[in-house]
């Protein structure tokens, strides 16, 4: 996923969250569950693509994907978030113990990982601000 | 039984109030510039900028309005929360480092420069200056007040001075933060903060420990909020007595709104090292984890505490954590959770203190083509003009300065987030198209949040939306739509971006 497709997700998901949000109907909850979990890895998407690619984060991507959609998707599924799991309801123990802690170690990980700024990108980074403000 | 009587409680909120005023002192000598004064001299290092972001970041509400609302609604108020697994990479990812990097080639102090030098645009800065002036006003306006009746009920103040209790309380809290942010600046707001934050979650892990065990453990709380009357297994349901709309709501305006929170934003500014922002989510989403424990603990403990009638049902929500603490937890914990409480609601306060400082004397003016010469001087000034009309509103218009308070970081996030999440990751977004979401995050969140709950005007309609609606995610996925759509209407030929800014972009 590069710039396009995930400039495509972003406006779909936001014509999504506002159709769920301003009609009420069973379908469009689910739209709306959807669009929440896919909205966050769209833009991270944008931002961490170079050249329109995001080459290796690809993976990570697609893995907080899978956890934030998979969970909305059991989340909506369940009826009075389903059986008890340990001493909450299945939804709820999902909600505690996947939809934050799983989430988290993946893009800490993944983002500590892919994070790219050498010493000689600041120092071109700079020269160029020199030199906008030399020439102003 | 009266705050008052309780020594150590008395001796830690003043002993809190206390070291403020000492790391205003200290933070006095060291503020020279104003850069010193917006951005702490960007001396932060990113476990500090980690603590400081969460610190303003999280209010009063997580330690006193969290818990109430979740005695309220169930855990379903647990979905403003679940975001923060991937809020902090997401912040990271979209405008951290943009901004870090923007400052590093510029002089951008505030959200409103960075909009400036990204679109080149005075009118998207003023724009984007206004909409944070308006949740500045709330944000500050809610939080004084939270202050005043904190210290009013901590220091007994009711009993000595009847009517002039809260105005004492007020004034008393506000002396305090405006010593140390007119005197210290951001330097000041971030040593404080740093304090304060660490404070936070010493509180919030002890009081969790104290909630789990009070309870009889997750599974013994468990069980009797599900075999009460009064709550019933749907409290402990995912979507219990709520509508799923509101908690895909929750989850979608506090998971994607945190992206236009200037006060959280404006700390990534500060980092001393761009390249240390490798650990940015984790020690922000670390720290804000911790945190959120006492929302959990309490949240879930009092309930069953209720229903194992060891604790009267209460009769408002929001005394969920006053009461326990009063209740379950030695006089010392009570003491540090209070101090606790009064860091969270002034660590935000004081970011908010410098924002809107920063709004009436670089960003406005800006706008209009002018820049004020004396930056420091006229920065101390309007910190104490900005923070007594936000105090003077909050006293005149209580109702209205609270209502929005309410939704200052909805108005925040719809105004903010698509022009600088999308903006500075993607080179086609047209200054045109900027100004268009930013109005239309801020104007249409305060219009729809303002008809779904005031209650000033009866005649005035309610906003035709669903049931558990929230009108915050309707303005944020407006605004992201209106961004998208003028792009594609405005942009088909690239604005000019300049180099570095351009640079900046594709680093």
């Amino acid at each position: 996923m590069g710039n396009r497709p995930a400039l495509a997700l972003l406006a779909l998901c936001a014509l999504a969250m506002l159709l769920a949000s301003c009609f009420d109907a069973a379908p469009l909850r689910w739209l709306g569950g959807l669009s929440a979990a896919t909205f966050p890895v769209a833009l991270i998407a944008l931002g961490a693509a170079r050249g329109g690619r995001i080459g290796g984060l690809r993976w990570p991507l697609v893995l907080l994907w899978i956890v934030l959609a998979g969970s909305w998707i059991v989340l909506l599924a369940l009826p009075h978030g389903g059986p008890d799991a340990g001493a909450l309801p299945l939804g709820t123990a999902l909600m505690l113990f996947v939809m934050v802690p799983a989430p988290f170690a993946i893009v800490c990980w993944a983002y500590a990982s892919r994070f790219d700024l050498s010493e000689e990108d600041l120092e071109r980074i700079r020269r160029l601000g020199r030199h906008d403000q030399g020439e102003e | 039984m009266p705050l008052l009587d309780r020594p150590w409680i008395v001796a830690s909120a003043l002993v809190y109030l206390a070291v403020n005023l000492g790391i205003g002192l200290w933070a006095l000598r060291r503020t020279r510039s104003p850069r010193d004064f917006w951005v702490a001299g960007q001396g932060l290092g990113v476990l500090v900028a980690g603590l400081v972001t969460m610190a303003s970041a999280f209010s009063g509400f997580v330690f006193l309005g969290g818990p109430g609302l979740t005695y309220r609604i169930g855990l379903t108020s647990l979905f403003i929360n679940l975001s923060i697994g991937f809020t902090s990479g997401l912040l990271g990812w979209s405008v951290a480092k943009r901004l870090r990097l923007l400052a590093e080639v510029r002089e951008v102090y505030t959200i409103p420069d960075a909009v400036l030098c990204r679109f080149r645009s005075r009118t998207a800065s003023g724009t984007a200056a206004v909409a944070i002036l308006i949740g500045t006003v709330g944000y500050l306006g809610t939080q004084l007040l939270a202050l005043g009746r904190l210290l009013e009920a901590v220091l007994g103040l009711r009993d000595l001075l009847g009517a002039w209790s809260l105005p004492v309380g007020v004034g008393l809290g506000l002396a305090v933060l405006l010593f140390y942010s007119v005197a210290g600046g951001m330097v000041a707001g971030v040593y404080t903060d740093v304090f304060q934050g660490a404070l936070m979650i010493l509180a919030a892990c002890l009081v969790f420990g104290y909630a789990m065990d009070a309870g009889g453990g997750l599974g013994t709380i468990a069980a009797s909020i599900a075999g009460s009357e009064r709550f019933g297994r749907p409290f402990l349901e995912p979507f219990g007595s709520t509508p799923a709309l509101t908690a895909i709501g929750f989850y979608f305006v506090f998971g994607i709104g945190v992206l236009g929170q200037p006060h959280m934003l404006h700390k990534f500014f500060m980092l001393r090292d761009p390249r240390r922002l490798r650990w940015l989510p984790l020690t922000l989403g670390g720290a804000q984890i911790l945190c959120l424990l006492i929302w959990f603990g309490v949240g879930i403990a009092v309930p069953a505490l209720v229903a194992q009638g060891r604790l009267p049902a209460l009769e408002q929500p929001d005394d969920a954590a006053p009461m326990f603490l009063l209740h379950f937890t030695p006089d010392a914990v009570t003491g540090l959770a209070i101090a606790g409480i009064l860091a969270a609601i002034m660590s935000t306060a004081d970011s908010f203190m410098n924002i809107g400082s920063a709004v009436l004397v670089r960003d406005l003016p800006r706008a209009f083509g002018r820049k004020v010469n004396d930056e420091l001087l006229w920065g101390r000034i309007a910190t104490v003009a900005v923070t007594l009309a936000a105090a003077g509103l909050a006293f005149v218009y209580d109702d209205l300065i609270a209502l929005l308070g309410t939704f200052s970081f909805g108005t925040l996030g719809a105004a903010l987030a698509p022009a600088l999440a999308v903006g500075l990751n993607w080179k086609r977004v047209t200054a045109a198209a900027a100004t268009a979401s930013i109005a239309t995050g801020a104007g249409l969140n305060l219009i729809l949040e303002f008809l779904a709950k005031q209650t000033l005007f009866p005649a005035l309609p309610k906003p035709p939306l669903p049931p558990g609606a929230l009108p915050t995610a309707v303005s944020l996925a407006a605004s992201f739509a209106m961004l998208l759509a003028v792009t594609w209407w405005t942009g088909r030929r690239e604005e000019r971006i300049d180099a570095d800014v351009l640079a900046v972009m594709e680093t």
